[in-house]
């Protein structure tokens, strides 16, 4: 592949491969746990992180780590102590977080243009120690998200039993909240801060349209990640388009996609829900014949549907539930 | 499990002293002193906001104490720490999340109290999990996503979680609320072989259903303190003389309701528990 022969190029597919892996790992629980935007509140504290930065001249992704992780431990306290709503709180962060970095933008004397690389990423000019530091602190997400998905699952699914079992639920919680501004900051580069929380929630809510199981959702989203991201960058070159939006684009179709086989899926597993099984003490069903002028033979490729129905299969067409009965058919 | 016949009389396996709660600056719960003795199958009855609820999350660190000391198997609560000992079933919301998750799945939550982060689970949890799916009788559902069940199939997926651990002591907060009687009927079963084994039960009813046979003490809640502590079938014929206004049932009139024995004592308008 000739892309690889530019150095940049290299650089940026990396920088790709890993937010692709982390973001949709940390995003899982975040979906999990109905917090969607969490990733878009944290993303938009960071800005005013990357403008302290410009405005002090230290490394902006240093001080927006820094910035992002307090956020998003004041967010966590503010939603665990019920105080506010998490969506009022959110909301409050959004704008504080976006308002303070334009204006420190401003006062630092920096353009627009400097803050626009952070807001929607420049993946192209990532250096080589941006590459290290995002490879490392994605290795950290990964293996914090993936090794303790048992707790994280247990916490986000229902923290009362959580407790119960033992669990430092606050400590968990925390843990998640700092993850995900940790992955904000990872994929800044990337796919910039606006776009950030797209890579976290988008690959999970594809993954879930076909998986039944947390942990296929989760391996699925990472995989979508990533190949999102790195196809993002290579489509990116090759039709010089701004890679952050085209990552996001490329996952959005992906679900785009999927949701129609999700739709499918769900449908083909309701309507092959059992039927209430006859209830004994309900006494003796009534025995309905079906019509004389059934001529259609039921059976496995009949076309109809054959749902469980306590110790027989009904099969069900035009309003009617028919079960096999000696040479007949009854209505059920 | 649990020692019931070993000679003297063994540490209960709750005690609560003086407990006091407020919530929000209101009491909810007034100078409780409640022992639960091993094996015991303890209901705690009483009304919508009686404290019947948060007495249980009491006696499991859930609500903090104002005043007074819960003590869980002979341990003050704060040092507490084998929780594989307790099983939980809290109310139901849903056991259904933001993100799909199979039935195994959730049961297997049941077994982090016995693992340590970052180890994989063991041969024995993965045994542990199968065995609670199966007490419930779900094992055929064991890979099915837990949004495609029933709510009485939910409900018993919470069950299987909670017995993941092996628990001497299991709490259940309105297990039968808004399931219906085929599943109130499983329910009871799974808990009688419990019972049987040794269990000790805890569990906050609004109306005993199936359940009734295996319950051996009451307690009723009323405004925050015991007002009953004894015999379940005395509570029942208590009931009966506040909602019919009258300490001789058998002379009123003959109450209509379709379930009448099973009524939820001190409050009549909702003989059929409420799914809140």
């Amino acid at each position: 592949m000739s892309l690889l022969t530019y150095e940049f190029m290299v650089r940026a597919l990396l920088g790709a491969l890993f937010t692709g892996l982390s973001a949709p790992a940390i995003g899982t629980f975040l979906v999990q746990r109905r917090l969607s935007l969490m990733g878009d509140g944290i993303g938009h504290i960071a800005v005013t992180g990357v403008a302290l930065g410009l405005l002090t001249g230290s490394s902006p992704t240093l001080t927006a780590v820094v910035v992002a992780v307090v956020g998003a431990v004041v967010l966590e306290l503010v939603r665990a102590s019920g105080r506010t709503s998490g969506d009022v709180a959110l909301a409050l962060l959004f704008y504080g977080g976006i308002a303070g970095g334009v204006l420190l933008t401003g006062i630092a004397g920096q353009s627009a243009a400097t803050l626009n690389t952070y807001l929607f990423g420049s993946i192209t000019t990532i250096s080589s120690t941006d590459v290290w530091v995002t490879a490392v602190l994605a290795l950290v997400v990964v293996v914090a998200a993936v090794g303790l998905s048992p707790q994280l699952f247990a916490v986000a699914q229902d923290e009362e039993f959580a407790r119960v079992a033992g669990l430092d639920v606050r400590v968990y919680n925390m843990l998640i909240s700092v993850l995900a501004a940790v992955t904000v900051t990872v994929a800044m580069r990337t796919v910039g801060l606006l776009l950030v929380s797209a890579l976290m929630v988008v690959p999970v809510a594809t993954s879930q349209q076909v998986a039944r199981t947390f942990r296929t959702t989760l391996a699925t989203a990472m995989g979508i990640g990533t190949v999102a991201a790195v196809l993002g960058v290579v489509v990116s070159a090759y039709v010089d388009a701004a890679p952050g939006a085209t990552i996001v684009l490329l996952a959005l179709a992906g679900f785009l996609a999927a949701y129609p086989v999700g739709v499918w899926l769900r449908r083909r597993e309701r309507l092959a829900q059992p039927f209430a099984e006859p209830v004994a003490a309900g006494g003796p069903v009534d025995h309905v014949v079906a019509g004389e002028d059934h001529e259609h033979r039921h059976g496995d490729d009949c076309g109809h549907q054959a749902v469980p129905h306590g110790d027989h299969l009904d099969y069900v067409h035009d309003g009617h539930r028919h079960a096999v009965h000696g040479g007949h058919y009854d209505e059920h | 499990m649990t020692a019931t016949s070993s000679g003297a009389s063994p540490a209960p396996v709750v005690a609560v002293r003086d407990g006091t709660v407020e919530l929000g600056g209101r009491p909810v719960l007034r100078g409780i002193d409640l022992d639960v003795r091993p094996g015991e199958v303890l209901a705690v009855l009483g009304a919508n906001g009686s404290g019947k609820s948060t007495l249980v999350r009491t006696m499991l660190g859930l609500v903090q104490t104002n005043r007074g000391q819960v003590r869980l198997f002979d341990t003050p609560l704060p040092e507490f720490r084998q929780w594989h000992r307790v099983g939980f079933v809290p109310q139901r919301v849903s056991a259904a999340s933001g993100v799909p998750a199979a039935v195994r799945e959730v049961v297997a939550s049941g077994r982090l109290s016995l693992r340590r982060p970052f180890v994989p689970a063991g041969r024995a949890d993965r045994r542990a999990v199968d065995a609670a799916i199966a007490a419930v009788g779900l094992t055929d559902k064991a890979h099915h996503g837990v949004s495609t069940l029933s709510g009485g199939q939910q409900q018993r997926v919470l069950i299987a979680r909670a017995l993941a651990s092996g628990p001497q002591l299991l709490v259940l907060d309105e297990p039968t609320a808004g399931v219906d009687l085929v599943s109130q009927q499983a329910l009871a079963d799974t808990l009688g072989a419990l019972v049987r084994d040794g269990t000790t039960l805890v569990l906050v009813a609004h109306e005993m259903g199936p359940l009734a046979p295996l319950i051996d003490r009451a307690v009723v809640m009323r405004d925050g303190r015991i007002a009953y502590d004894g015999s379940p079938l005395e509570v029942f014929s208590d009931a009966d003389a506040e909602i019919n206004g009258s300490h001789h049932p058998e002379l009123a009139p003959p109450r209509s309701d379709h379930a009448p024995a099973v009524a939820a004592p001190f409050d009549p308008s909702s003989a059929h528990g409420e799914p809140r």
